[in-house]
C-alpha cells in the first residue's frame, strides 16, 4: 500500500485558493485547515498569479481517440492545482478610497473572472474591513458585486474585529461554494457519460468520466456516490479486456490491471471505512475471481503473479488497519447467506499468506521470464530510459530529442525487458519472509497453530533456500513438534528432511544423527496411503517411503561406524564420529527417539531378600527399518553395584569397552540384533546386597566403537505408547513374555534389609507399679552376627496412642508431668555404673533413650536394664530396637535393624480408705449435719473437742504379695494453728507386715479436734512398702522400698450444742434388770429445750418417762434415768431413743449400733484374759 | 442396516468369554481376567458407540451423552431403556436397569432370603456373587468405551445389592 | 472433482488420508487437511459462528483456498471427515450426501474387530468403498 502515491492512498481534500491581503492569508489557511471537514489552502501572493489556473488551449481541438485510461497526474492536479474557489480579498481603502483603485480592483475582477469561467471555478469576493468604523457604501459594494458577477451571499465582509466570527463565516461559505464546485463537475461529467453512448474504443472515456464522477463525490464526502461510480468504471473496464486494442497486448493488460487495481482499491477502502466488512471481503473475493486468471502471455506471467500479490497484501494492510475497529467478526459472518464467508477470509493473516504464496509464484515465473531474457542478453541498455508515460499503467521511453524529451511508445519485447529489469532489482526472498512472518504471527496470536505452522513451514523453506539455517531451524523445530505430536507422518518426514539437511550443512553431527535416526523410525512405509510424492515437493530428504528410511538408517549406520567422513557430506569434515569426538545420544521418555530404542526394564519380584538373586527381564524394542547390531549394552541401577555389561558374543570384543569396566560384572550374550517391531528380551539374574530401592535407571547402547545411546528405562506397566507409532496398525505385543509382568512389571524393587541374627530380649517380669522404678532387663545376644556399632534405641509409647503426659499438666514443667518416665539405663549386671561412660548413654529423655552398644562378637551378649517410673496407672509400650552393622566397615555397611516390643500396665499397688468413728454412745448434734441435705463434696463434719477414732486401711491392690514397710500420717498443719492434736505411731512396723493380693491393713489414730475450724486437715497417710520377692535374700537391698502417700480428706470441726451420750453396761443378762442412762448435755451458754421421747422395745421392759419436754441449763447436764429388764438374749436393740431441740427445731437419734446391746441369756464367765480381746475391747470403749 | 443376532447366542457368547477367561486364561488371576473382560467390552463399545451416533447432532453436554446411553444406546442392546437416571450433579451418574436382560438368567442362590443358610456357607454365597459381578465387567467396560469415544473419560462400575436389578455407576474423570 | 478425503482422528491424528490427484500434489492436499484442523476446532469451539444448526456434524465450507475448497464434518467421537475439492460450484446438498455415506463407510471399517480404535484405517474394503463414494460425487444429483 505504500507503494501507492500519496493522492491515491488519503481521501481527497477541498482545495481553495486566496488572493489579495497576503497578510491575512496564514490566517486564513490554517483556520480552513483545521476545520471539519479540512480545506487546503492555496494562497497567491498576487492577482497576477491568477493565470495559473488558466486552462491550457487544446492542441487538437477535433475528438481524438484516447491513448489512456487514467491520466496519470488528474487526480494530484485537482488536489494541489486546481482550486474548487478562488476567494479574492479586497480591502476597505482598495474599495471605498480614490477611483484608482476603484478601477483597479475592477480589473483584478475582470482577470479573475475570464481565468476562472473555462474551469468553472467559484470565485468569492472578500471584502476586508480592518477597523470599526471602516464602512463600505452601499453602492460600492453593490457595484462589486456587479463587476464580480455574484449573489449577494457571496460577497463576503470579513472584519477584522470579530474575527472567529469572519473566519467562521468566510469558512463555510468556502465549504458551500467548494461543494457547489464539485457538484457541479461532478454533473458536468455525468452529463457527458449520459449523453455519449460509448463504442468500444470510447470505454477509456466512460471509465475516465466515471473515476472523475467519483472523485468529486469523494471531494464532496458523499461516499454512496463515489462507490457507485468506481464500482461503475470498475465493471467497464473488466469490459475492455479483450475488446480493447488500443496497446500491445502485454502492456494492454497491464494498463487494465493496473487500473483495476486502482479502483479495487478505492472501493475496498471505501468498503471498509464505512464498516460493511463483509461486504468489502465479498467484493475482493470476487475482484480476485474475475482476474486471478487473466494471467497474460507466457512471458509476462510474473508481473500477474506479481500484481496478484500485491491486491492480497494490500487488501491485508487494509484489513489490518480496520481490524482494530471490527470487534466481532462472528457477526459479519452472518451477514451473506449466500456465499457464506469463513472465518480465516475475515482474517488479514489469510491475506498476507495468499500474498506470500502468489509471491512465490511470481519468483518462480520471473526465473524462467529471467532465463529466456538472458539469453537475448541485451537487457540492461534499452531500460534505462523507460519511464512511467502520463498515462495510469503505462509506459513509455522518453528519447531526447534535442532540448525536448519525447514519449515513445514501447513495444512488448522492450515491455518486458524493462519489466525483468525492474524486477531483478527485488530480493522476493526477504518480501516472502516478511508477509509470511507477518501472517504467522497472526495465526499465532489467534491460537491458529495449524496455519501458522504452514506459514512457518514456508518461511524456514525461504530461510533454508537463502542459507539461513540457524533461522530456519528453530521453526522448523517448532512445526516438527506440533506434527509429532499429532502424528502427521508425511508433514513430519519434509520437516525433518530439511531439519537433517541444516544439521548437515552446518555440521553438527549429532543434531544430523538424531534427525536422522527419528525419520527411519519412523511409520513411513510402503502402506496404502503412501502416493508417489513428487520428487520436488518432498524437500530434501525425498518422499516418505520405507525405502527412503532404509537409505538414512544405511547412512547413518555408516556414520557412526567411524569407518568414513561419509562423501555425501559436501565441505564438511567435522561430521566424522572418532575417539575425540564420539557421540552419545539420551533418549527419554519424552524424546521422539523413543521409536528407535525403547528399553523396558522389570524386575521379576517386587520385593527381593538382600544377597539373593532375582530374574530382570531387559526388552528393546526399535522401529528402525534395518536390523540392529548392538555391540555391548550396559545396565545401570541407582545402586552403581549392580550394573552390568552384556556382550554380543558374535563381535569381538573391543578392548577399550573392557578396559573402562575393571570390575564390572560382564555377561555375554549369544545375539544382540534387534530387528523392527520385534522385542529383543533379555533376561539375567541379578542380587543386591543394599536394602532399599533396586531402580534400574538406564540402558546404554553401544554401536560402533564411538557411538553411545543412553536410553532411559521404562516399566512396562506404565510404559506409554510409542509416539507416532501408536496411530499405526501394527503388531503389538508385550515387551514380555508374561502378560502378567507386561502388566506389573516394574523397572525398581525393594530391597529387604538382611535378616538380623542378634537376639533382643526384654525381661520384664508382671505388672509395674506406681511409684516404684520399674526394671526391664534387655539383653542382647548375638547369635550370627557380630555387632558393630550398635545403637539401642527405647521408647515409651502410649498404648492409647497420645503422649505420655496429660495436656493439662504439661503446663507445670514439673517432673510429675510425665505420667511414666524412663529414669534411666544401668549397665549390664555385674558392671559398676561408672563403667557404662557418658558418651555410651547418649541420650535419655522422658520417654525415649538411646544407647550404644559396645562391640559384641559373634556368640557374645550384652545387657542393660532400664528404669521406668509410673506416676499414674496407666499402661504402656516399650518399643526397644537395635540399631547395627554386621561388617566391620562402617561407612559402606547396611543397618540391620532389630525391633522389640513389651506391652507394660501400670498399676497403683495399694488403695487407701479410711474411716472416722465418734466416740461409743455419744452422739453430738451437729448443726452442718441436719440443715443441709446431705452433699458428697461436703467435708464431713466432726464435734469439737471430742476424742475421734481414725481408722486408716490399705489394701493390696497388686497382684504380687507386698512387705508393708511402715505406715503413718504425716499431720501438714500449717497455716492452722494447734487445730488438733492426734496421737501418731511414728515408729515402723518391727516385722513387715506381709499382705497378700486384696489383704487389708489397717491402723487406727485417734484425733481430738481443738479448733473450731470449717477446715481441717487430718493429713497424709504414708505407706512405705516394697515387693515380697522370693529371692529377697540374694538380691538384697537392691529392692528398694517405695512410699506411697495419700493425703486424707478435709474435715469440719464444729462445737455440738447438744450431746446425747447413752451410758449403759456394755452386756445384760437375761432377766437381769440393769441402768439406762441417757445423759443430754448442753454444752452452749443458753438455756435448751428439748423434747424425747423413748419408744417401747420389744425385748426390754422398761421404767422411766416415755415422752416429755425439759429444759437443760447452759454448760449442765440433764440425765434421764431408766431401768431395763431385757426379755430376749442376744444382740437386742434397746429403746429408740429420739431427741428434738426446740432451739434448733432438729431432731436426732443416737445411731443403731449405739443403742444394741448383747444380752447373755446368762451370766457369762470370762475367765482367760485374751490380749487381743483386751485391745478389741478398749478399741470398743474407746 | 438391520442385521440382528440371536438373543440366546449373545448370552452364550457371553457367558463363554466369562468362563475362558475366568477359568482357563488366567484361571488364578481374577484381576488379570476382569481387566482383559473390561477390555473387550470398552472396545464394543467404542464401536457401537460409533455406529449408533451417526445420523445425530454432536452432544453438547455430558448429561446429554449419558442420556443417549440411557435411552438410544441401550434400547440398541436391550430393547428396553434404563430404567432409572440419577445424579449427584458433580460428575457421577447411577444408571438403574431394573431388570438387566444379561443377568436375567443367572442362577441366584435359591434361598437368598433364608438368613441361617447364607450365614452357613458365605464362601458360597461370595463365589455366586464373584461369578455374577464377573458377568458385569463386559457391560461395565461397553458403557465406558460408549462415553470414551464420546468425549468423557469415565470409570464405570456396577452394583447387584438386590438382583436382577443391575446399577451402573458412571464416574466422570476431571 | 475431489482431490483429497481424509479421516481424523480425535486427537487431530490422520486414520486416512487419501488424494484423487495425479499424484503432484499430494503433500499440498496433507497441508491443506492439516490446516482445516484449526476451522474445525475454531466452529467447535465457538458454535455461535458455525452454520445453520448448532452441533450439527456437517460443518459446511471450511475455507477456500485458492484452488480447492475444503469441508468438513464433525462426529459425535470427535472424528473428522474433510473434503476438499476443485469443484467451484458445489452443491451443499452433494457434500451432505457424500459425508453421510463416507461416514457410513467410516462406521463399517471401524466396526470390524480386528481394527484396533484409534488406528489408521488400512482396510482395503474401506479404500474401495471411499473410492466409489468420491468417483459418484456429484453424479446423483445430475442425474
Amino acid at each position: 500500500m505504500e507503494e501507492y502515491p500519496e493522492e491515491l492512498r488519503t481521501p481527497p481534500v477541498t482545495l481553495i485558493s486566496i488572493v489579495g491581503c497576503p497578510e491575512l492569508h496564514t490566517t486564513i489557511s490554517k483556520h480552513l485547515h483545521s476545520e471539519q471537514p479540512p480545506i487546503n489552502t492555496l494562497a497567491l501572493p498576487d492577482f497576477t498569479k491568477i493565470s495559473l489556473f488558466s486552462k491550457p488551449e487544446p492542441a487538437d481541438p477535433s475528438p481524438s481517440p484516447p491513448i489512456g485510461i487514467l491520466k496519470r497526474d488528474w487526480l494530484t492536479k485537482h488536489r494541489t492545482k486546481i482550486p474548487s474557489v478562488l476567494a479574492a480579498l479586497f480591502s476597505h481603502s482598495q474599495l471605498s478610497s480614490d477611483p484608482a483603485a476603484w478601477l483597479q480592483v475592477c480589473s483584478h475582477i475582470d482577470q479573475i473572472k475570464t481565468v476562472l469561467r473555462p474551469r468553472n471555478i467559484k470565485l468569492l469576493v472578500v471584502v476586508v474591513l480592518s477597523d470599526s468604523n471602516e464602512d463600505v457604501s452601499e453602492d460600492r459594494m453593490l457595484a462589486l458585486r456587479k463587476r464580480a458577477d455574484l449573489d449577494s451571499k457571496y460577497v463576503v465582509v470579513f472584519n477584522q474585529n470579530e474575527y472567529s466570527q469572519s473566519l467562521q463565516r468566510l469558512g463555510s461559505v468556502l465549504a458551500e461554494l467548494a461543494n457547489l464546485y464539485y457538484r457541479d463537475e461532478g454533473r458536468r461529467i455525468k452529463l457527458r457519460i449520459e449523453k455519449k453512448t460509448f463504442s468500444s474504443p470510447g470505454l477509456e472515456l466512460h471509465i475516465r468520466y466515471c473515476f472523475k464522477v467519483a472523485v468529486y463525490a469523494e471531494f464532496r464526502r458523499d461516499w454512496g456516490e463515489a462507490l457507485r461510480f468506481y464500482d461503475e468504471a470498475y465493471h467497464i473496464l473488466r469490459q475492455m479486456i479483450g475488446t480493447s486494442k488500443r496497446l500491445p497486448a502485454i502492456q494492454r493488460l497491464v494498463e487494465i490491471k493496473i487500473v483495476a487495481e486502482q479502483l479495487n482499491f478505492k472501493i475496498s477502502t471505501l468498503l471498509l471505512h464505512a464498516g460493511k466488512v463483509a461486504e468489502a471481503i465479498t467484493w475482493f473475493r470476487q475482484h480476485n475471481a474475475s482476474y486471478r486468471r487473466l494471467v497474460g502471455t507466457p512471458e509476462a506471467i510474473f508481473l500477474h503473479w506479481e500484481w496478484l500479490s500485491r491486491q492480497f497484501l494490500v487488501f491485508a494492510e487494509l484489513l489490518d488497519k480496520s481490524s482494530a475497529v471490527i470487534k466481532n467478526i462472528s457477526s459479519l459472518v452472518l451477514a451473506t447467506t449466500e456465499k457464506p464467508l469463513t472465518e480465516w477470509e475475515s482474517r488479514p493473516a489469510y491475506y498476507y499468506q495468499l500474498a506470500a504464496q502468489y509471491l512465490e509464484e511470481k519468483r518462480s515465473s520471473f526465473e524462467i521470464a529471467l532465463s529466456m531474457s538472458e539469453t537475448a542478453n541485451e537487457i540492461n541498455n534499452s531500460a534505462e530510459s523507460v519511464v512511467p508515460s502520463t498515462y495510469v499503467g503505462q509506459f513509455a521511453r522518453l528519447l531526447e530529442q534535442g532540448d525536448t524529451f519525447v514519449m515513445q511508445p514501447l513495444t512488448d519485447e522492450e515491455y518486458i525487458r524493462f519489466a525483468v529489469a525492474e524486477g531483478k532489482r527485488f530480493q522476493d526472498s526477504f518480501e516472502i519472509i516478511a508477509l509470511l512472518k507477518k501472517s504467522y504471527e497472526s495465526y499465532s496470536n489467534l491460537k491458529v497453530q495449524r496455519m501458522a505452522s504452514l506459514c512457518g513451514f514456508h518461511m524456514a523453506r525461504e530461510h533454508y533456500a537463502v542459507g539461513e539455517f540457524n533461522n530456519a531451524k528453530p521453526l522448523f523445530e517448532g512445526i516438527a513438534n506440533l506434527y509429532r505430536q499429532e502424528g502427521w507422518v508425511t508433514l513430519l518426514w519434509e520437516v525433518l528432511g530439511y531439519l537433517q539437511e541444516c544439521a548437515r550443512k552446518h555440521g553438527a553431527v549429532k543434531d544430523f544423527i538424531e534427525y536422522s535416526l527419528e525419520m527411519a523410525a519412523l511409520p513411513a512405509s510402503s502402506g496404502t496411503d503412501t502416493q508417489s510424492f513428487r520428487f520436488k515437493d518432498c524437500g530434501p530428504a525425498g518422499p516418505a517411503s520405507l525405502a527412503q528410511r532404509e537409505v538414512i538408517h544405511k547412512e547413518v549406520l555408516v556414520l557412526v561406524s567411524g569407518e568414513s567422513g561419509l562423501a555425501s557430506v559436501e565441505n564438511s569434515t567435522n561430521l566424522k564420529i572418532t575417539g575425540d569426538n564420539p557421540l552419545h545420544l539420551e533418549i527419554d521418555l519424552v524424546s521422539p527417539l523413543r521409536s528407535v530404542l525403547l528399553a523396558s526394564v522389570a524386575f521379576h519380584e517386587q520385593i527381593i531378600k538382600p544377597n539373593s538373586s532375582t530374574l530382570i527381564t531387559l526388552s528393546l524394542l526399535s522401529q528402525l527399518p534395518l536390523t540392529v547390531e548392538i555391540d555391548q549394552l550396559e545396565v545401570q541401577f541407582n545402586q552403581s553395584d549392580c550394573n552390568f555389561i552384556i556382550m554380543n558374543a558374535q563381535r569381538s570384543p573391543l578392548a577399550s569397552m573392557v578396559d573402562d569396566k575393571q570390575g564390572c560384572r560382564v555377561e555375554t550374550s549369544p545375539s544382540l540384533t534387534l530387528s523392527t517391531n520385534r522385542w529383543l528380551r533379555l533376561t539375567y539374574d541379578i542380587k543386591s546386597d543394599q536394602s532399599g530401592k533396586l531402580e534400574c535407571t538406564s540402558v546404554i547402547a553401544k554401536m560402533g566403537p564411538h557411538f553411545t545411546i543412553c536410553c532411559r528405562a521404562e516399566s512396562p506397566a506404565s510404559m506409554d505408547d510409542l509416539p507416532i507409532w501408536k496411530f499405526e496398525d501394527r503388531v503389538e505385543s508385550s515387551p514380555t513374555k508374561d502378560p502378567a509382568l507386561a502388566f506389573t512389571g516394574q523397572k525398581a524393587a525393594q530391597v529387604e534389609e538382611p535378616d538380623p541374627q542378634v537376639d533382643l530380649n526384654l525381661g520384664a517380669s508382671g505388672p509395674a507399679f506406681v511409684g516404684e522404678s520399674f526394671i526391664v532387663p534387655v539383653t542382647v545376644i548375638s547369635t550370627g552376627h557380630a555387632v558393630y556399632a550398635g545403637e539401642l534405641k527405647i521408647n515409651l509409647v502410649d498404648v492409647r496412642g497420645g503422649g505420655l503426659f496429660s495436656p493439662r499438666e504439661t503446663e507445670s514443667l514439673s517432673m510429675d508431668s510425665h505420667h511414666v518416665e524412663l529414669l534411666g539405663i544401668s549397665g549390664p549386671e555385674g558392671e559398676d555404673e561408672t563403667q557404662l561412660g557418658t558418651d555410651e548413654i547418649k541420650k535419655i529423655q522422658k520417654s525415649f533413650g538411646l544407647v550404644s552398644v559396645p562391640f559384641l562378637k559373634c556368640g557374645e551378649s550384652w545387657s542393660c536394664k532400664l528404669e521406668i517410673k509410673w506416676h499414674r496407672p496407666k499402661p504402656v509400650m516399650l518399643f526397644v530396637s537395635l540399631g547395627y552393622s554386621p561388617h566391620s566397615n562402617e561407612s559402606t555397611a547396611q543397618k540391620v535393624n532389630v525391633h522389640k516390643s513389651l506391652q507394660i500396665e501400670g498399676k497403683t499397688a495399694v488403695e487407701f480408705s479410711h474411716q472416722i468413728m465418734l466416740p461409743f454412745r455419744r452422739d453430738p448434734l451437729l448443726l452442718s449435719r441436719i440443715k443441709l441435705v446431705p452433699d458428697p463434696d461436703q467435708p464431713a463434719s466432726l464435734p469439737l473437742s471430742e476424742k475421734i477414732v481414725l481408722i486408716v486401711s490399705v489394701k493390696n491392690s497388686a497382684e504380687v504379695p507386698l512387705r508393708l514397710l511402715s505406715m503413718s500420717l504425716e499431720v501438714d498443719n500449717e497455716g492452722i494453728e494447734g487445730s488438733c492434736s492426734m496421737q501418731h505411731e511414728h515408729e515402723t512396723l518391727l516385722d513387715p507386715a506381709l499382705l497378700v493380693p486384696g489383704e487389708k491393713f489397717k491402723k487406727v489414730f485417734t484425733v481430738i479436734s481443738e479448733a473450731n475450724s470449717s477446715k481441717l486437715r487430718l493429713g497424709t497417710v504414708c505407706v512405705r512398702w516394697r515387693r515380697d520377692s522370693v529371692n529377697e535374700e540374694k538380691s538384697g537391698s537392691t529392692i528398694v522400698s517405695v512410699l506411697t502417700t495419700q493425703t486424707l480428706p478435709d474435715v469440719n470441726v464444729e462445737l455440738p450444742p447438744l450431746v446425747v451420750s447413752l451410758d449403759c453396761p456394755p452386756y445384760a443378762i437375761l432377766g437381769d434388770p440393769f441402768t439406762f442412762l441417757v445423759k443430754i448435755q448442753n454444752q452452749t451458754q443458753l438455756l435448751q429445750e428439748v423434747k424425747f421421747s423413748l419408744a417401747d422395745a420389744q425385748s426390754f421392759v422398761l421404767s422411766g418417762s416415755h415422752n416429755d419436754t425439759v429444759f437443760v441449763l447452759p454448760k449442765s447436764e440433764y440425765i434421764l434415768n431408766y431401768k431395763l429388764v431385757p426379755l430376749a438374749s442376744g444382740i437386742q436393740q434397746l429403746p429408740r431413743f429420739t431427741l428434738t431441740s426446740e432451739r434448733y427445731s432438729a431432731g436426732f437419734q443416737p445411731s443403731v449400733t449405739a443403742s444394741t446391746i448383747f444380752v447373755f441369756p446368762s451370766k457369762p464367765h470370762f475367765k482367760v484374759a485374751d490380749v487381743e480381746d483386751k485391745r478389741r475391747e478398749s478399741i470398743v470403749a474407746e | 442396516m438391520g442385521r440382528e443376532v440371536s438373543e440366546s447366542c449373545v448370552d452364550s457368547l457371553l457367558t463363554e468369554m466369562v468362563s475362558s477367561y475366568c477359568d482357563r486364561f488366567y484361571a488364578n488371576k481374577p484381576d488379570l481376567a476382569a481387566r482383559r473382560i473390561e477390555a473387550i467390552g470398552f472396545q464394543v463399545g467404542l464401536q457401537l458407540s460409533e455406529r449408533y451416533t451417526m445420523e445425530r447432532p454432536r452432544f453438547s453436554d455430558h448429561l446429554e451423552a449419558i442420556k443417549f446411553i440411557c435411552k438410544d444406546f441401550w434400547s440398541e442392546l436391550f430393547k428396553k431403556q434404563i430404567d432409572n437416571l440419577k445424579t449427584n450433579h458433580r460428575g457421577t451418574f447411577v444408571l438403574q436397569d431394573n431388570r438387566f436382560r444379561w443377568l436375567a438368567r443367572m442362577s441366584v442362590d435359591p434361598s437368598p432370603e433364608n438368613g441361617d443358610l447364607s450365614q452357613d456357607n458365605p464362601p458360597a454365597e461370595n463365589k455366586a456373587a464373584q461369578a455374577t459381578s464377573m458377568h458385569l465387567y463386559f457391560p461395565c467396560g461397553i458403557i465406558r468405551g460408549a462415553l470414551s469415544n464420546l468425549g468423557i473419560p469415565c470409570a464405570v462400575t456396577a452394583d447387584i445389592s438386590n438382583l436382577p436389578a443391575c446399577s451402573f455407576v458412571v464416574r466422570i474423570k476431571a | 472433482m475431489i482431490v483429497c478425503v481424509a479421516v481424523v482422528g480425535h486427537q487431530n491424528n490422520p486414520l486416512y488420508i487419501q488424494s484423487f490427484t495425479e499424484a503432484d500434489d499430494a503433500l499440498k492436499l496433507h497441508h491443506i487437511v492439516h490446516c482445516s484442523l484449526d476451522v474445525v476446532d475454531e466452529r467447535v469451539n465457538n458454535p455461535k459462528k458455525s452454520g445453520p444448526t448448532l452441533n450439527e456434524t456437517f460443518l459446511g465450507l471450511l475455507y477456500p483456498t485458492e484452488n480447492y475448497k475444503v469441508y468438513g464434518y464433525l462426529t459425535n467421537t470427535k472424528v473428522k471427515f474433510i473434503l476438499v475439492t476443485t469443484d467451484l460450484d458445489v452443491r451443499d446438498a452433494d457434500v451432505r450426501n457424500f459425508f453421510r455415506r463416507f461416514h457410513a463407510a467410516y462406521v463399517d471399517a471401524v466396526s470390524n474387530p480386528f481394527h484396533v480404535p484409534g488406528k489408521k484405517i488400512t482396510s482395503r474394503t474401506f479404500a474401495e468403498r471411499v473410492s466409489t463414494i468420491v468417483k459418484s460425487f456429484g453424479l446423483s444429483s445430475a442425474g
